[in-house]
């Protein structure tokens, strides 16, 4: 095969795990763009997407566990994984900033995620090769 | 095979306005890629003729598709989704 | 793209934020509305009885943003009864077809 030249790419998913299949359809996309030898600049999490970033999803044992695959992913990988703080704040992910800014009961963003603004995904379409992105299917 | 202008990437069920929308916009130099309940377009028989078109075989698979795709379709696993999406000119995802 | 109609769903807020993002970072954007979303550009919308805030005050502060344009599907106008004279100000109406996308670098939906 021959070898392209290393590109990279922002990743934006606005489907929530387990109403949608954006979580998943996204891994597998990042998994083949790193094995292929590309760059995953940054994955943001907008909208409903914001979920995936919980650190309290408890899915049954026999169900892929989206949160969890995708912070390892992320960890093995050194990739940031950001969520809005707009969507975040309205949907009740908070970390612990938020947390006490708010004085909240509990911070729940899953680690590596962290809270950001929307210009951590304009400054991700602009450094990128390729912006995608990951909707919900209705 | 010439260059892929847009890369239509569709998710949503042929029933979906969007998806009315992203078949309506494609001019002949671009490519369809099919993924999640977009593969569903398979089951139809109503697939573009003017433009490539690809489906994302997990996707496939997993409706139960795999026996239904004909010679106007390509079969593309995710490194093949990464492949076209930086072959392609732009990515639109519907 | 807006293609989401106002109020029952809140992909078009978010758009409406991710085209603010891109003028605040000075990337040229426009907002393009098609389908059932050309009804966030009907005038006279009061929100307040749903608990919500109208974004008619929002889209007309568009320009002093930066946004370059708004623009409406002539076609899903028709549909929907919006003319002139009931868009709001500062709309453009446009028939959406292949040639508009490749106008643009980037085309994205917020959901």
């Amino acid at each position: 095969m021959a070898e392209t030249a290393s590109e990279s790419f922002t990743l934006v998913i606005t489907g929530a795990p387990y109403s949608s299949q954006a979580p998943q359809t996204a891994l597998g996309f990042a998994q083949a763009a790193v094995n292929a030898g590309h760059r995953i600049d940054r994955v943001f999490l907008y909208g409903d997407g914001v979920h995936l970033a919980s650190a309290l999803c408890a899915p049954p044992s026999d169900e892929t566990h989206w949160p969890e695959e995708w912070s390892r992913f992320l960890v093995d990988h050194s990739i940031p994984g950001v969520a809005c703080i707009a969507s975040a704040l309205r949907r009740g992910l908070v970390n612990e900033t938020e947390q006490k800014r708010y004085e909240l009961p509990a911070a729940n963003v899953r680690v590596p995620f962290e809270i950001a603004g929307l210009g951590e995904w304009v400054e991700g379409q602009i450094k990128s090769t390729r912006t995608l992105y990951f909707h919900a299917g209705d | 095979m010439t260059a892929i202008q847009t890369l239509h990437i569709l998710n949503k069920s042929p029933d979906h306005p969007r998806a009315a929308q992203c078949l309506e916009l494609m001019s002949a130099d671009d490519g369809l890629l099919l993924i999640g309940g977009g593969v569903l377009l398979l089951a139809t028989g109503t697939l573009p003729t003017a433009t490539r078109v690809f489906a994302l075989s997990p996707d496939v698979d997993a409706r139960g598709l795999g026996n239904l795709s004909s010679n106007n379709v390509s079969a593309v696993d995710f490194a093949g989704m990464v492949t076209l999406s930086l072959q392609a000119q732009r990515v639109i995802s519907w | 793209m807006i293609d989401q109609p106002p109020y029952g769903a809140w992909t078009g807020r978010e758009a409406l934020d991710m085209a603010f993002s891109l003028a605040a970072f000075d990337q040229p954007a426009s907002l393009l509305f098609s389908g059932a979303g050309v009804n966030w550009l009907r005038q006279g919308q009061e929100a307040g009885a749903i608990g919500q805030k109208s974004v008619e005050k929002n889209l007309s502060a568009a320009p002093i943003f930066g946004i370059e344009a708004i623009l409406a599907d002539r076609a899903a106008c028709k549909t929907f009864g919006l003319d002139e004279s009931s868009l709001i100000e500062g709309v453009t109406l446009v028939d959406v077809d292949a040639a508009l996308l490749t106008d643009y670098h980037h085309t994205a939906f917020a959901g």
